[in-house]
């Protein structure tokens, strides 16, 4: 569906784009990962033939998007922003976006049909854009980049500034969506999200790929047995104690001596409650294994940035 | 697809009741505002563009001539002017303010009407009141013995004849006055001249022709401007960067606002006009095929030139701040706000540079002089040319935009 090969791009003398490949396949569904800066957005527009690449080539269903308007109808953009019409209905909005995308006026009518049912939007169809909550524009703004059934879904930060209620209904359309062998490529802040919804998730530093496989193979790849673990004692440890516990590799929380976090072996984390038994007593052991967050600490040395 | 847009913001205008306020309500009263308030309006410290025509054979003709033209705030519009038929066209086509026909000797009888006479357009009828006055003032200074004359025939009727030897020391003064100072002779009435305004005869005041114009483009552009804002809003709301990544591309998009955009400007061109129609007797519908070419191309120009700052600027709020500055400066140099033979000459010439002062010219040539379709070509060429130069660097823009964003 997508094929970046050798894909390189520079805004004057900064390289944002450096050697880049990139495959996605229809019904997977992509989590692109990167700070600000790592050159998400650009990599998009390449993809949506809005930039030419300096070298490589990128390819669309086999064609090139910034000549092919076949390219161009198989890409569906989901926007970071609110890209609607607010003084249109929902129904008005839907059937706009599917003529501009070239849907034919005989088939428009049943697209739209089609995409206010997918996407659960009927119960809202004649509202106005602009008079609708957030989670419901957040989830029409997908519908409109649907409705001509485009091959391949890009999506910016789809899910932010909304709550939690509504961000699992968008999770559950987008894992509809992939159902039907829509190619996704998604890039997010939410990292527990993209954790359940991405086939694959790729990182991208310096312009360049860094990991690119399914999040289960790159966590193992990357802590193997390790766990992120979290203790809590009934006493804090003593002194001795404490130093035992920076060397298996945990911290304290906010200077809360008797909460101690980290990653560690898990077969360490499991004998934890019986070697503090006799000193500071363990009142419980959290272990969980390491998620994207972990992986992001991992590679880029900070916390995961916060959509806005 | 460029239907579709054309749709959509039409949804979007008429659903804004803001915009259809500032789109359809306002420009009507604003007219109205302006007809009933500068229609009448004066000033004296104005620079003129005269076209003179001396049939007198006389020096003194000559010298009033070239005594006029010596004045501050007066030019010669025409060097030469053969007969009658052209100083009349001179003033009709706008190339002169007021003219001046000195028709015989300075006080003589010119058989059918005085010796002098200043003519002007009736919408400009400041124009002739002004020179009117110039022609006074020259004439009491380069011929005192005329205004002597009169003085004295004042003097004798209000307080009695006077005595020989009063009458002998008068006509003495007369003669040595017109002797150092004119050739003329002497004649009570020597001061007095005709004006007329021309103008067909219509009842109709033709301020409202021309306030009409005025007002039609300025809120025309006033419109488009803010109607072309929505490619703005649309780039930052991410539309743009949706419907770029569509199979039309940018360009539909900016081409079905420019459709939409020049529809929208000939509603309210429409609905001026036909005020004025109403209200003030303007004779449009007799006139409505050069009107309405008039009205596509005013139309077509606010539209695009409207897109194309749209497609310059970066926000919202630059671009708002950049449309008021740009309509007002194209209103106020254009002759959108005051006529433009009230402005120097430089900001004169300086106004046919932007397409308010052809609208207007073009509607005004429509309606007032009751100009032809080919005496209306070249302002519709010049707004022609300036709708097409704006639509190719607005699509050219935008398309750059959408590609380098």
């Amino acid at each position: 569906m997508l094929a970046i090969r050798n894909c390189g791009f520079s805004y004057r003398s900064t390289v944002v784009l450096d050697r880049l490949d990139l495959d996605l396949q229809g019904g997977e569904v992509l989590a692109l990962l990167g700070p600000n800066g790592a050159g998400k957005s650009t990599l998009i527009r390449c993809v949506c033939g809005r930039l030419a690449p300096d070298r490589g080539d990128v390819r669309v269903v086999g064609q090139d998007p910034r000549r092919s308007p076949v390219a161009r109808a198989a890409i569906g953009l989901v926007p970071q922003q609110i890209a609607l019409y607010p003084f249109l209905t929902v129904r008005e909005n839907l059937t706009a976006f599917a003529a501009l995308a070239g849907v034919a006026r005989s088939a428009r009518s049943g697209a739209v049909a089609r995409t206010l049912e997918g996407c659960e939007l009927e119960t809202v169809a004649t509202r106005r854009a602009g008079a609708l909550s957030g989670g419901w524009q957040r989830r029409l703004n997908i519908a409109c980049a649907i409705v001509h059934q485009p091959r391949m879904l890009l999506l910016d930060e789809p899910t932010v500034g909304i709550d939690p209620p509504a961000r699992a209904q968008i999770e559950a359309l987008l894992q509809r969506l992939a159902l039907t062998g829509i190619a996704i490529l998604i890039t997010s802040h939410e990292l527990d999200q993209l954790e359940r919804l991405a086939d694959r998730a790729a990182f991208l530093r310096e312009g360049r790929i860094v990991a690119d496989d399914t999040p289960t193979v790159l966590l193992d790849r990357a802590f193997g047995a390790q766990r992120q673990c979290r203790v809590v004692f009934r006493v804090a440890p003593q002194a001795q104690q404490q130093l035992r516990l920076r060397v298996l590799g945990l911290q304290a929380e906010r200077d809360d001596l008797r909460c101690w976090a980290g990653l560690i072996e898990c077969a360490a984390a499991e004998a934890l409650p019986a070697e503090f038994a006799g000193c500071g007593e363990v009142e419980r052991v959290q272990l969980q294994r390491p998620g994207l967050s972990a992986l992001w600490r991992m590679i880029y040395g900070t916390e995961p940035e916060r959509a806005a | 697809m460029i239907g579709t847009v054309f749709r959509v913001m039409l949804l979007s205008l008429v659903r804004d009741r803001g915009a259809l306020l500032l789109a359809f309500v306002l420009p009507p009263l604003m007219f109205l505002v302006f007809a009933e308030v500068f229609s009448g309006a004066g000033d004296e410290d104005l620079t003129l563009r005269i076209a003179v025509l001396d049939e007198s054979s006389d020096l003194a003709g000559i010298r009033l001539g070239e005594a006029l033209l010596a004045l501050d705030g007066i030019e010669a519009s025409e060097r030469s002017v053969a007969n009658r038929a052209e100083l009349e066209a001179a003033v009709r086509d706008g190339r002169a303010d007021a003219a001046l026909w000195i028709r015989g000797r300075p006080g003589s009888d010119a058989g059918d009407g005085p010796w002098l006479e200043v003519l002007g357009d009736g919408s400009r009828a400041l124009a002739v009141a002004v020179l009117s006055g110039r022609v006074q003032g020259v004439l009491q200074r380069e011929f005192p013995d005329l205004a002597l004359a009169r003085a004295s025939d004042l003097v004798e009727s209000v307080l009695g004849p006077y005595s020989p030897a009063q009458r002998a020391a008068l006509e003495q003064r007369l003669q040595r006055l017109s002797s150092e100072a004119s050739v003329v002779e002497r004649a009570p009435a020597a001061l007095d001249f005709d004006q007329r305004l021309l103008g067909g005869g219509r009842a109709m005041d033709p301020g409202v022709s021309y306030y009409a114009a005025a007002v039609a483009i300025l809120f025309l552009m006033f419109a488009a401007m803010q109607g072309a804002i929505s490619l703005v809003d649309e780039r930052s709301s991410g539309i743009v960067d949706r419907l770029a990544a569509g199979p039309g591309g940018i360009v539909v998009v900016v081409l079905g606002k420019g459709l939409f955009l020049t529809a929208q400007g000939l509603v309210q061109a429409g609905l001026i006009f036909a005020v004025a129609w109403v209200v003030y007797g303007l004779a449009w519908p007799t006139r409505f095929v050069p009107w309405s070419i008039t009205a596509l191309l005013a139309a077509a120009v606010a539209a695009w030139m409207g897109l194309l700052l749209a497609a310059l600027c970066q926000s919202r709020q630059q671009a708002q701040t950049a449309s008021a500055f740009v309509v007002l400066i194209l209103a106020a140099i254009g002759g959108s706000m005051v006529p433009r033979f009230l402005m120097p000459i430089w900001l004169r010439d300086l106004g046919w540079l932007t397409p308010n002062a052809w609208v207007i010219e073009a509607w005004h040539g429509t309606l007032w002089r009751q100009q032809s379709l080919t005496e209306l070509l070249p302002a519709w060429a010049v707004l022609a040319g300036f709708t097409l130069a704006a639509m190719v660097l607005a699509l050219w823009l935008s398309n750059r935009n959408s590609l380098s964003k």
